[in-house]
């Protein structure tokens, strides 16, 4: 810390300083606007989405709405659900895509290249007809209207497998697992006592994204699951139905689905991006 | 199997619990409570039934009264957002599974569904189809198959049409207001373009006569004996000049001002409603709700007759796909929830007009009006439009052809293509439709 | 760029040779099949994966692709290759093929120098650090509904912010929706909007590990800012970018939320096609129950895609050896 202080202390004048605060500012600022806008119609009724200029601080309904919400969907159920799939799916790409992305990075081995270029390629593949078929396959295996159907799929993925890859290639100095295979180390034992700790900065963000974007899927839980037993997004989306979209049901829900999210982001926030700040080396 | 489910399980949550540093992650899986739950039962012939639904129908009133008669029913609901409903439901039927036991099918996807009979059980199996004599002509062959060997469902509600009009621009530009005599301003749809024209004259300033043509076109379309598709189920858009006399009156709205060139349920369209940048729109039953959400004021609209006699958007049907294991039962709850007694309820209780003509003249309906419309008697007014619609083949494709023709009359609109040039390539589009 | 890795750890030579022979020998077998095998283990998982998951759905559409086949429809005529012959001859192809070219371009460039420069400001220590680095993400979670209000708000034709403020400059009623260029822009701001803090954030965690101590040294000799991130920072996180730069563009290719989102569900993309990406193009000739002809689209743009995404490569990679 002290030492990169030091150097960006000295190389940023005070004004390339301020000028960064502004620009993250600035930043922040549009990143937030539609999540706050959504905050305020959340909390007001429908006639705040029609209402040019837009209102800009919060109404006093949000609670009354969140209870709507609760009132129409299974909400509990379909949180309990998503931090069910979220998690572990989380978990297993991390572990899966470090493991693999060691192996493609650091090990030698025939096909290599090959190999990491096929997965490459897997993920070129366009994804929206392949729901009809992975339907299928889900009938066949009786996992339709269940939780495996949205976790055994996604427990690794070609984007995982390969951010590991590029980011093990740089970060993980080859010095080390030498140095390990020196000391006795089997190729499991490297993997466990030197790549683990090395990844930990990236997994962490892989682990971010991926909770986040398998919290948002929302066009293979909707064909695969059924209303009684949803996931958020599931649950969400039977909300805004009929011909008249109810927006501020939908917003109230949304915005509640958003919540577990910032709660994961704010608690691990700090520990995933300290984990970034001590840099790779440390393990 | 679903101990080998469980098995699979333990070790999932184990994980999934150890890692998010929570004690406890059952309840989300693990319970009983699957998609195909019911059969499993024991002897007592407990059954589940499934009511797939694309919104809030009101139905839970009458799902009691069916377990008074049915005790060994169990009836859970299942609702998903519109579109997504109706393209899971092809994907279900397409793959053989995971349909519920009742289905609602909305207007505009009824005919993806009547060329394929044998995904449905064919309710004259169980005996529905003494129900024809009841029903709005229209609307029961809607729930015929296009070969007429099967009923595949039978209809709940319809969406009668009216033309919404603002009192308050019709003033600025002297015209009447009173809504029977701004229903006698247009008998046909010449007589529309001709009042519009009268608007448009008298330049009201920031508004313009009519939304866009697009929704005028389809009721024009609608209202012919034969629109996009022959009695033979062949798609006749390039040949049926009926079509082409409602492209060429979409067009003259056009080419005389009268368009603000807004599609509708666009953002800008939904401003437009309260902000009063167009005059007239047309209005199926429940586009009142969408007016009300933008909040434009209480009698800032008026409702009053759509030109050309009849008129119908949206209501809906309710099928049995093949898949259910308890067509009796689910047929037998068809019937209740489309009865006369139970569309009564629904017309009180959710404002789902009837698609009985009989309950047109109950007072319910007749002497119903809407004081946020001015109080308009809009039963009187939707039920006439939909009692004066003539039944039209409906194909499987005629939303996709209607789609087609529609972008040509918006590209007018949007000034990209003269009206020739857009006729010929809609009728291209549609060529395209198999 | 990395490949001497992996030569010089298995050269490494194995344990220190101690007991009698025969557990010496034993030792090395297992030493060996540790060598040998262990990646392959290691990579096992994705590939199982993907045999059981990815390959079925790709082989069918592949199948389905080469049939005349309506979906909940039960006859489906072989027809071989002809989806694919009407395709190459069909101009709404064609126009959603520059469709993609046009708005993959127009975001993806700008999105990704921003990215890098983004998180080359956040790779310092600041105050509120957390807070920056969690707001990068918010675009991404943000709920599609807010979206479409508020940049309809902010495009919108008649009521619109930006066309208010280029009112000021004597500019009016610009209808983004309608025009070529316009929608392309309108909807690559929509996408750089909800993509770029996500790949600043890789950017960020891949630069992280660049070691201090060049940073130091460069500042000794009183290199820049901008020359450290020039000549530090982007070579050292050079497998990181080539990684952005291929999913982001696979990505690109795939677009689909944000057209469909700003043409209100439109899926024909504007009443002239003028935003209609390729993936919409797919979704429009499913929802037509053409899952013959849709299924051919597919496999065309995942052909496109292995091109475009291999070009970029090689931009990226500027002659230097292996993926990584």
């Amino acid at each position: 810390m002290n030492a990169r202080t030091a150097v960006s202390g000295t190389r940023s004048s005070e004004a390339a300083r301020r000028l960064t605060y502004l620009t993250l500012a600035a930043v922040a600022f549009f990143s937030m606007l539609p999540l706050y806008y959504s905050i305020v119609v959340a909390s007001r009724d429908n006639a705040a989405l029609a209402d040019v200029p837009p209102p800009l601080v919060p109404g006093g309904n949000f609670f009354a709405n969140v209870a709507r919400v609760f009132d129409t969907v299974p909400f509990a159920l379909a949180m309990v659900n998503s931090v069910l799939v979220s998690g572990s799916v989380a978990i297993a790409v991390m572990f899966f895509s470090t493991l693999a992305g060691f192996a493609f990075a650091k090990l030698r081995f025939r096909g290599r290249n090959a190999l990491l270029l096929l997965t490459v390629a897997t993920m070129m593949v366009p994804t929206q007809l392949g729901i009809i078929p992975l339907y299928m396959l889900m009938v066949k295996l009786q996992w339709t209207g269940t939780m495996y159907a949205l976790i055994v799929p996604a427990l690794v993925n070609a984007f995982g497998v390969f951010f590991m890859t590029q980011y093990l290639s740089r970060a993980l100095p080859t010095e080390l697992l030498e140095a390990g295979r020196v000391d006795g180390c089997s190729t499991w034992g490297l993997f466990w006592h030197v790549v683990l700790p090395a990844a930990r900065p990236a997994a962490a963000v892989l682990g971010m994204l991926t909770f986040m974007s398998v919290w948002n899927d929302y066009f293979w839980p909707l064909v695969v699951l059924t209303p009684e037993d949803p996931t958020v997004q599931v649950a969400l989306s039977t909300l805004a139905s009929g011909y008249v979209n109810d927006y501020v049901l939908g917003l109230a829900g949304t915005t509640l689905g958003t919540l577990p999210l910032m709660l994961v982001f704010a608690l691990l926030g700090k520990q995933i991006i300290g984990g970034i700040m001590q840099g790779a080396v440390k393990g | 199997m679903r101990k080998s489910r469980h098995r699979f399980l333990a070790p999932m949550v184990a994980v999934s619990a150890l890692a998010l540093g929570l004690t406890a992650c059952g309840g989300g899986d693990s319970g009983g409570t699957t998609a195909d739950g019911g059969a499993v039962s024991p002897p007592a012939e407990k059954i589940k039934l499934t009511v797939g639904l694309f919104s809030d129908f009101h139905f839970a009133p009458l799902y009691e009264e069916f377990k008074k008669t049915h005790p060994n029913v169990e009836i859970v609901e299942r609702r998903a957002q519109f579109n997504d409903h109706h393209t899971n439901l092809i994907t279900q039927l397409t793959t053989g599974a995971g349909a519920a036991d009742v289905v609602a099918v909305e207007g505009g996807y009824i005919g993806a569904f009547t060329p394929v009979p044998d995904k449905f059980y064919n309710l004259k199996e169980y005996g529905l189809d003494s129900r024809q004599s009841e029903y709005l002509d229209w609307k029961w062959k809607l729930g015929v198959s296009n070969d007429g060997s099967s009923l595949i469902g039978l209809g709940t509600d319809v969406g009668g049409l009216a033309m919404c009009y603002r009192p308050d621009l019709f003033k600025k530009a002297g015209l009447p207001t009173d809504r029977d005599e701004v229903s006698a301003l247009w008998p046909t749809w010449d007589a529309y373009v001709e009042t519009g024209k009268k608007f448009v004259a008298a330049k009201v300033e920031g508004a313009k006569f009519t939304d866009g043509p697009g929704e005028h076109f389809r009721a024009m379309v609608e209202q012919a004996p034969i629109g996009f598709y022959d009695a033979q189920y062949n798609i006749v858009a390039a040949t049926n000049p009926e079509v082409r006399k409602a492209f060429d009156t979409g067009v003259k709205m056009i080419d005389n001002g009268l368009s603000a060139n807004l599609a509708a349920f666009s953002p800008p369209w939904n401003t437009g409603i309260a902000k009063g940048t167009f005059a007239t729109m047309v209005c199926p039953a429940w586009k009142t709700g969408t007016i009300k959400d933008q909040k434009p004021g209480e009698g800032t609209w008026d409702i009053a007759a759509v030109p050309g006699g009849g008129g119908n958007q949206g209501g809906t049907h309710l099928v049995l796909p093949k898949q259910g294991r308890h067509p009796k039962e689910a047929a037998e709850l068809i019937n209740l929830l489309t009865s006369k007694e139970s569309q009564i309820k629904l017309f009180k209780e959710a404002s789902a007009l009837p698609s009985l003509p009989a309950l047109y003249d109950d007072p319910a309906v007749s002497e119903y009006v809407n004081p946020y419309f001015g109080n308009a008697p809009i039963g009187k007014i939707f039920t006439d439009a939909a009692k004066a619609l003539k039944p039209q083949p409906v194909g499987p494709k005629a939303g996709d052809v209607l789609k087609a023709i529609g972008d040509g009359l918006q590209r007018v609109d949007q000034g990209k293509q003269n009206p020739e040039e857009a006729w010929k390539q809609a009728i291209e589009d549609v060529g395209r439709i198999k | 760029m990395a490949t001497r890795a992996p030569d010089r750890l298995a050269a490494v030579p194995p344990g220190k040779p101690t007991g009698p022979r025969r557990r010496r020998l034993q030792r090395h077998l297992v030493h060996r099949l540790d060598v040998k095998g262990s990646p392959y283990a290691y990579v096992a998982p994705f590939f199982l994966l993907f045999s059981a998951f990815g390959l079925f759905p790709l082989a069918y559409t592949a199948w389905v692709s080469l049939h005349e086949w309506t979906l909940l429809r039960d006859e489906h005529p072989f027809v071989g290759l002809e989806n694919f012959r009407t395709l190459l001859a069909d101009d709404y192809f064609w126009n959603a093929t520059f469709n993609t070219l046009s708005i993959g371009v127009l975001s993806t460039v700008p999105q990704l120098l921003l990215a890098i420069w983004l998180a080359h400001l956040l790779n310092r220590p600041l105050r509120a650090q957390t807070f920056f680095r969690i707001t990068l993400l918010l675009p991404n979670v943000t709920s599609v509904v807010a979206v479409v209000v508020i940049f309809s708000q902010l495009f919108g034709r008649d009521f619109g912010m930006i066309n208010w403020m280029l009112s000021l400059f004597g500019v009016d009623g610009v209808a983004w929706n309608e025009g070529v260029l316009t929608s392309h822009a309108a909807i690559s701001t929509m996408i750089m909007w909800r993509w770029t803090g996500y790949n600043a954030l890789i950017f960020l965690a891949a630069m992280q590990a660049v070691p201090r101590e060049l940073y130091e040294a460069a500042t000794i000799d009183g290199a820049s800012d901008m020359t450290q991130l020039r000549r530090i920072t982007i070579p050292m996180i050079r497998p990181t970018i080539v990684f952005v730069v291929i999913t982001s563009t696979i990505g690109a290719m795939q677009i689909l939320a944000e057209p469909l989102l700003f043409g209100s569900y439109m899926i024909t993309g504007g009443v002239d096609r003028q935003y209609q990406t390729l993936s919409l193009f797919i979704y429009e000739n499913f929802t037509k129950l053409d899952f013959g002809y849709a299924s051919a689209i597919s496999w065309m743009m995942f052909v496109f895609i292995v091109l475009v995404a291999g070009v970029n490569y090689l931009i990226t990679r500027r002659a230097k050896g292996g993926l990584t």
